[in-house]
């Protein structure tokens, strides 16, 4: 069976694992994303030195937690994911009640030098727990083990719904639905419970605040009012529509430049890029993240532990999704529900999370001995 | 071997993770392909409809309008000039909040605008790109400084620079440049050829009116590249606008001062009109205004200039309705010989009175006991009221209006002014229109001295007496002599044929009688004068002598009690006399004589005019 190719393989591939870290490929492409999000930022900016000088400090503290983490092994932090996900819990419960001067929603803790949202610690820390909670036996999860996972899943994204942040909600639901879809829920329980929410319908819209409404009824019709609600779309998808197959340039993008595109460095930043870079841009991005999602799904899938296949493929779908949401918003597929994107929107909770997720999927790396 | 375990429940924990994991992809996948799809339409089969649309987020079209056209006085000298002025201007049309905006910058700038106002006008700039709306002119350093200290609050106001008028010379050529005043919407939408902005000032009186075309020149255009809040980020490209010319009035400064001078603010007006042209030398109202206050280049009221009772706004010299009165007889003294009522020698003995057909009311000459037996000629030096009762009385009303209108009494010269009067001609159809009664004899004897229902302007009486110096034709006035390089063009505007073309030298001899003979009513100024001029007296009544029982002098020591019921002083008068070059006339309200108050300052303007000519 061992060939000595497949020796020479497996040492490099062991000698990678023993390595300063488990997965250069992974690394290298993450670092390659978050320059080429930090270059786009300083042009969405309006060259905005001090944002980019922020934002560069969150990278580098996300760049060292990530490093930290990935040297963690896997045994030492499994045992207190769950305690993780309950610090995350409280602090949901904590913005609710006693919600932070000076922002618009409850979604903020301020402590001073920053504020952070605590459903980003959650949509992080409650796909490790799920996935901990369904894999710590050495066989399929029982009944009440799905009741609890799915209860809490339930009340963390209730709790952000509240804040309200619909779209946050809406990716620690998924976030936390992942683990339990991929260790084998049941499928019937499933599509009974879709026939539930579509029954429901009605009555979720009903619930929706005015303001959620207003992003749902712009994203039907975003021409009805292109001077108000529909504006960010129009403009989004004129700043890609006009970047064409080459772009007008780094720095160049009217669209971003004259200040047209709205929340150009945060959720619009992807427009910035279409439009600066154009469809060479785009291509460019989307090879860097699909590598990096190449890279997660290998590790899930020869991974032997089944936590480390559960959670790196979650972590993944959780990258997946942000990615997906955010450019079919700002291309005008999917209504404006306020997701950034991953690793390139301005905003320092996100990026440092998402880094933070890739600092568990290279320790779980480590911990694998294929 | 431990790996191994577990390795039927591990292999089929994997199968379900990759099955569940592929449908996964599958769901994702399928979104994903519509989104290539959506970038692909975007960017690649409606990039050309999204440029434009970039396009016509970020590329303005703004009109340039050129500096207004500047104005001289004859020799050159600058009259009115263009300032800078640095003005408040809103131009996001995406303002949220305007009310706020406007509210916060009047209180922090300590600016005295009407906020209302401004808000009604918001709505019309709103939504359009280039649309700007001005808050206020003309700052001052303090509030220039003040607001660029704390302009980053309002990113949808700037400083701009706009042109405001200057008129350098403050009051002197008051009713001749006029003013400029806020752009009114009839002009906006009238004047398709050249789009007025809202805040753009256009002429409201004077030369700034009805030169108006002139003055503005044309538009150009530029494209801008703006930024969301409608800042200019760069110049795209430029049509530049064309330049307007600029306007040389005939007006000399030194005659214009001193016509000024002369009048000493007594309510009056001056016009000299060069005889051979129709190009007017001096043209002064009196009293008159600053309109620099209008055009907001000075400080000061305008409110006392409008609820002045002496209407300093009105321009006497165009506009002023004056009965001629004995300036008058030389044009009805040619009627008489034109018809062949009289000829030269035709003699009348006037005894101070008029009786029609030798009974009734009688009507008074202004010298009791009348000048003896005159002539044509020592009529009109007399200046014999009962002469012209007699001419009058046999020539009737309708010969005597037709004959006047030919002269152009009774209707506007045409002068490049705006709001000439045409005086009143009457006629037998005009006072039954305006009075309701028929024509009596009585109204005709008055006409004869040019009393009565008759009125001309000052500039009437000049255009008419120079057609009498040019012997029938009288040229259409003009205060602006040159525009840009080119000329304005000398025309006709009345052309008389007489009978017996000696006529015009016996009406100019008896004029020249009015200085020159020692029994002339205005000998007194070939004691004075350097240029021997010609000319006629008027003393025009505003209060009728009606009275028949009161003689001459009693009727005036009652009426002269009140200044403002004073007889007017005119004067019209010509020189020199070998070569008649310059037509003044002269009338100041209430001045009561002719010969002493109206006629020495026509002598004077003509003695200038000549110095000038000599230099």
């Amino acid at each position: 069976m061992s060939s000595p190719l497949d020796y020479q393989l497996n040492s490099s591939l062991s000698r990678s694992k023993d390595s300063f870290i488990s997965d250069p490929v992974l690394f290298g492409s993450i670092i390659l994303l978050l320059s080429f999000g930090l270059i786009a930022l300083y042009s969405a900016s309006g060259q905005d030195l001090s944002m980019l000088y922020k934002q560069a400090s969150y990278v580098i503290f996300g760049i060292i937690l990530m490093l930290f983490i990935s040297k963690i092994q896997e045994r030492y932090y499994r045992p207190f994911l769950i305690n993780f996900f309950w610090i995350g819990l409280l602090l949901l419960i904590w913005v609710l009640l006693f919600p932070a001067q000076g922002y618009n929603t409850d979604r903020w803790i301020d402590l001073g030098f920053f504020g952070f949202q605590p459903s980003e610690i959650v949509r992080l820390t409650l796909p490790l727990a799920a996935a901990y909670h369904l894999t710590r036996k050495d066989r399929q999860p029982d009944l009440i083990d799905w009741i609890v996972v799915l209860f809490f899943i339930f009340l963390s994204s209730f709790l952000i719904f509240k804040q309200p942040d619909l779209g946050t909600s809406i990716i620690v639901f998924i976030s936390g639905f992942l683990p339990v879809f991929l260790s084998g829920f049941p499928l019937s329980i499933i599509f009974g419970g879709l026939l539930l929410i579509g029954a429901a319908s009605p009555f979720i819209w009903m619930s929706l605040s005015d303001y959620m409404k207003g992003r749902i009824f712009t994203f039907i019709d975003p021409n009805a009012d292109p001077l108000g609600a529909g504006w960010n779309i129009t403009q989004s998808k004129t700043a890609i529509g006009s970047g064409g197959i080459f772009g007008k340039g780094y720095l160049n993008g009217t669209q971003s430049q004259l200040d047209f595109l709205p929340e150009s460095h945060s959720d619009f930043i992807f427009s910035v890029i279409s439009e600066e870079f154009g469809l060479i841009g785009v291509g460019v991005l989307f090879i860097l993240y699909g590598i990096i999602l190449y890279r997660v799904f290998q590790i899930s899938f020869n991974a032997t532990s089944q936590f480390t296949r559960v959670c790196s493929a979650s972590l993944g779908f959780i990258f997946l999704v942000y990615l997906t949401i955010n450019v079919c918003m700002v291309s005008g597929i999917l209504p404006i529900v306020g997701v950034p994107l991953p690793l390139v929107s301005q905003g320092g909770t996100s990026i440092v999370v998402h880094l933070m997720a890739f600092g568990f999927i290279l320790s779980l790396k480590r911990g694998e001995t294929w | 071997m431990q790996k191994f375990r577990d390795l039927d429940s591990g292999r089929k924990e994997l199968s379900t993770l990759k099955a569940r994991s592929f449908f996964i992809f599958i769901a994702i996948g399928l979104i994903f392909s519509i989104f290539f799809y959506q970038l692909i339409e975007l960017m690649v089969l409606n990039n050309s409809n999204y440029i434009t649309q970039s396009d016509k987020n970020r590329i303005d079209t703004v009109p340039i309008y050129p500096a207004r056209g500047l104005i001289y006085d004859s020799e050159g000298n600058l009259i009115v000039e263009n300032v800078v002025s640095q003005d408040l201007v809103l131009t996001s049309p995406q303002i949220q909040n305007p009310g706020k905006v406007i509210k916060e910058i009047k209180n922090s700038l300590n600016l005295n605008f009407i906020e209302n106002s401004l808000l009604e006008n918001i709505n019309e700039i709103k939504g359009k790109k280039a649309g700007q709306l001005v808050l206020a002119r003309d700052l001052n350093e303090m509030q220039i400084a003040k607001f660029q200290v704390e302009k980053s609050k309002w990113p949808e106001v700037n400083i701009k620079p706009s042109l405001k008028r200057f008129v350098l010379d403050d009051n002197l050529y008051s009713h001749l440049v006029g003013y400029l005043g806020p752009v009114t919407k009839e002009e906006i939408q009238d004047r398709d050829e050249f789009k007025y902005p809202m805040d753009y000032l256009t002429g409201k009186s004077g030369i700034e009116k009805s030169y108006e075309h002139f003055l503005r020149g044309s538009v150009g255009y530029k494209s801008i590249e703006t930024d969301v809040y409608g800042n200019e980020i760069r110049e795209i490209s430029k049509k530049p606008p064309k330049r307007p010319e600029d306007l040389y009035l005939s007006i000399n400064n030194g005659l214009q001062s001193l016509a000024r001078e002369e009048l000493n603010e007594r309510k009056g007006a001056v016009i000299g009109l060069e005889s051979s042209t129709g190009l007017i030398r001096v043209l002064v109202s009196s009293p008159d205004f600053n309109p620099n206050l209008f055009n907001r280049t000075s400080k000061g009221s305008i409110a006392t200039i409008l609820t002045d009772a002496n209407s300093p706004l009105f321009n006497r010299a165009i506009s002023g309705n004056y009965p001629p009165a004995s300036t008058l007889k030389p044009f009805i003294g040619l009627l008489a010989l034109e018809s062949e009522v009289i000829d030269q020698n035709y003699i009348v003995n006037d005894k101070g009175e008029f009786q029609i057909e030798g009974k009734g009311r009688k009507y008074r000459g202004w010298k009791e006991g009348g000048h003896g037996e005159v002539n044509l000629k020592k009529a009109i030096a007399v200046s014999s009221d009962v002469f012209f009762y007699e001419l009058a009385t046999s020539l009737t009303i309708d010969k005597i209006s037709h004959f006047l209108s030919s002269f152009g009494f009774g209707s506007p010269t045409k002068i490049d002014l705006e709001e000439e009067s045409d005086a009143n001609l009457p006629n037998r159809n005009w006072k039954l229109g305006a009075i309701g009664e028929s024509w009596f004899v009585g109204d005709t004897v008055n006409l004869g001295i040019g009393q009565g229902y008759i009125t001309i302007t000052p500039l009437q009486l000049a255009v008419a007496t120079s057609l009498i110096i040019n012997k029938g034709i009288a040229y259409q006035p003009r205060v602006v002599e040159r525009v840009g390089n080119l000329n304005t063009t000398k025309e006709i505007i009345n052309n008389i044929e007489i009978q017996d073309i000696a006529n015009w030298d016996l009406i100019l001899d008896s004029m020249k009688a009015v200085t020159n003979s020692w029994y002339g009513t205005a000998y007194n100024l070939s004691q004075f004068g350097k240029t021997k001029i010609a000319g006629k007296t008027g003393t025009a009544q505003i209060k009728s002598l009606t009275e028949e029982t009161l003689s001459v002098r009693e009727e005036y020591e009652g009426i002269r009690e009140s200044i403002s019921n004073r007889d007017h002083a005119l004067f019209v008068g010509y020189g020199p006399i070998e070569d008649p070059k310059i037509v003044i006339v002269v009338i100041v309200e209430n001045g009561e004589s002719g010969s002493s108050v109206a006629a020495p300052i026509a002598q004077r303007l003509i003695d200038k005019y000549m110095e000038k000519q000599d230099e």
